[in-house]
């Protein structure tokens, strides 16, 4: 009685994640489909159809397609770069110091991600124009780390907040000094978090559209505005469009797996007492 | 090994003064006991002497060098911190190698296996030197704590309540191992508690703390039946020694102390002890508190000659022991508590009838709540003396 | 009021789920356990040892594997827990935020619908016993550990319960509160007379709370007594060395025969120790077992003792009481003595055994040799 009871219930739980998981897969696994399509048959709803590589030779080999990679790697690594370099530090003040206004400050931080993108590029899109950034790997670096920077302070203090601050005297007392313990010591035990936010703001970075819309042009090129390309005034290349969204999505994919196992919190736990 | 001073320490974390004129002097290889309730700023003192803390005011001094100025890393202490504070990054091999292989106190790696081992077998963890913190129990946490603390060779060892979250069981029995561990090694040793027993057990010298000053500095016997104010009688005891209130009446061949029970009037000679009769005379004191530890109160279940009544609030085991405590009305500002052997069949709010053993009595001011004096006070500074030659 | 009858009890948890079968898979073995009316009963052990899940299962938290369940001569296998009429305190029972004192304790009867009026008679009455009559219009946030312990047992009574189940309601506590609290919850039950099982894992707790212990090990019950009984007649090497601080002295030993007279005697150690002569019935020359003794039952002999001189290892002055360590082999003998003698690491002192005070324990089996009568 009971069971039947039970084994219905997982059935129809099961029924329904995977009709969630359709719905939500459903449009990538389109995309992947419509890349092997040629231009004919893009429109056809049945899943029969002739199989081409002839989009990807186009896109890869016949257009510069994959220097448009190499520029949204630079920028987004290089956003990515960035706030490591200046958001550990910070996120470490923010976790260990007091001073005045110091929560003030933090949200500060956070609120560069407020405003609206839209709101921000015009005004930026001036200065720019005066400054000689407009158009530069260095300008869009730079823009791009107003998104990437408060991501991760605010997740990387969260974890040096969570490492016991006897951990670092007891480095102290054992003679290192505090560069050696902030390197040793603290830096592999942010790393899960560090690497989550890396990852997550460097995915940010990469699918930004608005900014390298209108702060760059031909100099640098990222993927988000390159694929605009394929969509002419007065025809579509759907086909090649899919490749270009299907290749430029696989950076950011290689990337998350490649650091899948560090993403696994709980290294930090149980140092101290539970 | 080294002596460690501090001399008049002053520090204050915003507007708590946590230390308030802290002067110590622990002699080389002496195992000293910082002892004293929850934020008397013991803490503070070991963070001051290992310079994770800067005093405001006041010297740190090892072996006469002035150390206000030397950074941790530079002044050569282990310590162990009381949440352990391992590497959870590092096995505990690499944990307890990590100071050797530091910049400064730099080791060979076969040095360092050999010391690491010769610290595990005293830490009875052998077994565990692969594994990482997070794998091992309190009590293994708190074994990995000390064994990195003892593969090196420091001024001084600080130890900031390493047992305080064992349970009572591991507790007592690393207490004994920690004893016999410190005898071998002669190290000079401070050691943060707010355990009694630890403190006894351990403390070559105690120091007792109170909101960020001293109180008292003596050796466990010196503490514990001398103790110069009621605040320390009552830290040194569990259970706690019983305080009464009471008046003295006669004239001194003899004198008596009188104390009521609820409704009736208690008087009971003080017996002749040259040193208290002679203080209550010079003093003319008329009234006092009388301070008398647990196991020096007998009891008995049928009524007795020289046993007044009181009835029974709660029976307890606390060990090897029981505690009896009985409820004697609102003159004694609490319940009177008395030693008893566990498994005894006591019921709740039954009669039970107590005699005070005087001739152990500890006496305070009233007022002030100072030491005064108490029986057989010669013999005791004689014990603490001798204890204090070892 | 009823008493509680536990009648060969089995919990086993449904592994299959997982990749790796567990061997024991029995939370509980045929557990058998009769708590009379009004009796106080601890179930002690060590953690994961069952004694929770058997504390589940009467609430009717925790199906039953097999078995059976009475609370008076109710059978209450199948019974929802809120048809039981149990009463229960958690270690965290959260109390709810919203409500004070009062509408806490109240919340129970609120939801059963009882009359406002009688609600009110109900919260007065038991306010005063549990000594939350002057913090009734408190929010949860604003008590103390032990205030918030005594709501949550007066929100358990409240209901007049037949069994009031107690999960360690302590272990939140620290040092004094802790020690204060238990005299409390002794007291209060006490005036309640209610049925109580009372989980714990610290043996102290039980010695002192309960008017039964049953120990509890691997999900097999180890014995069920008064606290003198598991205290002074152990029926096997784990209730002999749980019970008791400092623990039982436990010593593998060799029964040796010297003069007619039998012996204990332990390995890379001199000492010797008389067999007590009820023990000759069931002892042989050579017979190896384990040998228990209390530290309060080991001593240090006068100038004119015939005890072995053995040397002192560790000396611990308690103030009342001082805790002396002596080697035995690679075991460390500890004995406490009220003697106000000091002692020094090094010392040689002469041992002497309260004979008639040790146990025999079997050396495979840790099972209690007795005399044969």
């Amino acid at each position: 009685m009971h069971s039947r009871k039970q084994r219905g219930l997982n059935i129809l739980m099961n029924v329904l994640l995977i009709i969630y998981a359709v719905f939500a897969l459903f449009p990538l696994l389109w995309m992947v489909l419509i890349s092997f399509k040629s231009d004919t048959e893009v429109f056809t709803t049945t899943f029969i159809f002739h199989p081409t590589l002839s989009n990807y030779r186009e896109v890869l080999l016949r257009s510069d397609y994959l220097r448009y990679i190499i520029d949204s790697v630079i920028v987004s690594g290089g956003a990515v770069l960035v706030s490591i370099i200046v958001g550990v530090p910070a996120a470490y003040a923010l976790a260990r110091y007091n001073f005045p206004r110091k929560e003030e400050l933090a949200f500060q931080i956070l609120s560069y991600k407020f405003a609206p993108e839209i709101l921000v590029v015009l005004p930026l899109f001036m200065i720019y124009q005066k400054l000689g950034l407009y158009d530069s790997y260095l300008g869009l670096i730079w823009v791009y780390q107003l998104i990437s920077l408060p991501l991760l302070i605010w997740v990387v203090r969260g974890y040096f907040e969570d490492i016991s601050v006897e951990i670092e005297y007891a480095a102290q007392v054992d003679g290192y000094s505090w560069y050696q313990i902030f390197f040793k010591m603290l830096v592999p035990l942010i790393k899960p978090g560090l690497v989550s936010s890396a990852l997550l703001a460097f995915i940010f970075a990469w699918n930004c559209f608005t900014f390298p819309l209108i702060l760059s042009s031909n100099k640098v090129y990222p993927v988000t505005v390159a694929i605009m390309k394929y969509l002419g005034t007065d025809s579509a290349h759907y086909g090649q469009l899919a490749v270009a969204s299907t290749v430029s999505a696989l950076p950011a994919m290689i990337f998350a797996l490649c650091i899948q196992k560090h993403l696994v919190r709980g290294l930090s736990f149980g140092a101290v007492k539970g | 090994m080294a002596r460690i001073q501090l001399e008049n320490i002053s520090k204050a974390f915003g507007k708590v003064q946590a230390l308030d004129g802290i002067s110590l002097d622990v002699k080389d290889k002496e195992f000293f006991v910082l002892f004293g309730p929850a934020g008397a700023g013991k803490t503070t003192i070991l963070n001051c002497i290992a310079g994770i803390v800067m005093p405001e005011e006041g010297v740190v001094k090892f072996d006469d060098q002035i150390m206000n100025l030397t950074d941790s890393a530079h002044r050569n202490v282990a310590m162990v911190f009381e949440n352990y504070a391992l590497y959870p990054q590092m096995t505990v091999y690499d944990n307890m190698a990590s100071a050797l292989r530091s910049k400064l106190y730099k080791a060979d790696e076969s040095v360092i296996k050999e010391r690491i081992q010769w610290a595990a077998k005293i830490m009875k963890m052998e077994n565990l030197l692969e594994r990482l913190p997070s794998q091992l129990s309190n009590g293994q946490k708190q074994r990995v704590a000390m064994g990195r603390a003892l593969v090196r060779n420091p001024n001084v060892f600080l130890m900031d309540e390493p047992l305080a979250h064992l349970d009572a069981k591991l507790r007592n029995s690393m207490r004994t191992e920690l004893k016999e561990m410190q005898a071998n090694l002669g190290s000079t040793c401070i050691y943060v508690t707010h355990d009694f027993m630890e403190a006894m057990a351990l403390g070559d010298r105690i120091a007792i703390i109170k909101e960020g000053k001293i109180v008292q500095i003596g050796n466990g016997d010196a503490i514990y039946y001398m103790p110069c104010n009621e605040f320390t009688a009552q830290l040194m005891g569990d259970p706690e020694i019983n305080l009464i209130e009471a008046e003295i009446t006669g004239t001194g061949n003899p004198y008596s102390v009188q104390f009521r029970i609820k409704d009736e009037q208690i008087v009971l000679e003080l017996p002749e002890d040259n040193g208290v009769y002679a203080k209550i005379r010079e003093l003319g004191l008329k009234k006092i508190h009388v301070g008398i530890r647990p196991q020096n109160v007998k009891y008995s279940f049928e009524p007795k000659e020289g046993y007044f009544k009181a009835s029974v609030y709660s029976y307890e085991s606390i060990g090897n022991k029981s505690v009896i405590v009985a409820d004697c009305g609102d003159v004694f500002h609490n319940q009177l508590r008395m030693i008893a052997p566990n498994g005894l069949n006591v019921a709740i709010d039954s009669d039970v009838y107590i005699h005070l053993q005087l001739d152990h009595a500890i006496f305070f001011d009233p007022e002030s709540r100072k030491y005064i004096v108490r029986y057989d006070e010669a013999a005791y500074i004689a014990l603490a003396a001798a204890q204090e030659e070892r | 009021m009823a008493g509680l009858t536990l009648n060969h009890v089995y919990k086993r948890y449904d592994n299959s789920g997982k990749k790796k079968k567990v061997k024991n898979d029995f939370a509980v073995k045929d557990l058998n356990l009769v708590c009379e009316q009004g009796e106080f009963v601890a179930l002690l052990g060590p953690s994961g040892c069952g004694k929770t899940t058997t504390l589940r299962m009467v609430a009717g938290l925790e199906e039953i594997t097999q078995g059976e369940i009475y609370i008076g001569d109710r059978l209450v296998n199948n019974l929802h827990p809120k048809d039981r009429n149990i009463g229960l305190a958690f270690e965290d029972y959260a109390m709810y935020p919203p409500l004070n004192v009062y509408g806490n304790v109240a919340f129970n009867l609120r939801a059963k619908k009882v009359d406002k009026a009688e609600i009110d008679r109900r919260v007065r009455e038991i306010a005063p016993l549990m000594q939350i009559d002057d913090i009734l219009d408190k929010m949860p946030v604003k008590l103390s550990g032990g205030q918030k312990q005594r709501v949550n047992i007066a929100r358990a009574i409240i209901r007049e319960p037949e069994l009031l189940l107690m999960d360690e309601p302590l272990s939140h506590l620290d040092g004094k509160a802790r020690q204060a609290m238990r005299t409390e919850i002794k007291r209060l039950i006490n005036k309640i007379k209610c049925t109580t099982v009372y989980v714990t894992h610290d043996q102290l707790e039980a010695m002192s709370l309960a008017d039964k212990i049953a120990i509890i090990n691997f999900g097999v019950l180890q014995q069920f007594g008064t606290p003198a009984e598991v205290y002074d007649d152990p029926v096997n090497e784990f209730v002999a060395s749980f019970i008791g601080e400092p623990p039982m002295n436990i010593l593998e030993t060799t029964i040796i025969k010297k003069d007619g007279m039998f012996f204990f005697t332990f390995k890379d150690s001199n000492l010797q120790i008389a067999v007590p002569r009820r023990y000759y019935s069931v002892v042989s020359d050579g017979f190896r077992c384990k040998m228990g003794v209390r530290p309060m039952d080991v001593m240090i002999g006068g100038e004119n003792s015939h005890g072995t001189p053995e040397e002192i290892a560790t000396f611990e002055n308690l103030g009342d009481e001082r805790r002396i360590g002596i080697h035995v082999g690679d075991i460390l003998l500890m004995l406490i003595t009220e003697d106000e003698k000091r002692y020094k690491r090094g010392d040689i002192v002469k041992l002497e055994v309260r004979e008639e005070k040790t146990h025999l324990f079997d050396i495979n089996t840790g099972d209690r040799i007795r005399e044969k009568n």
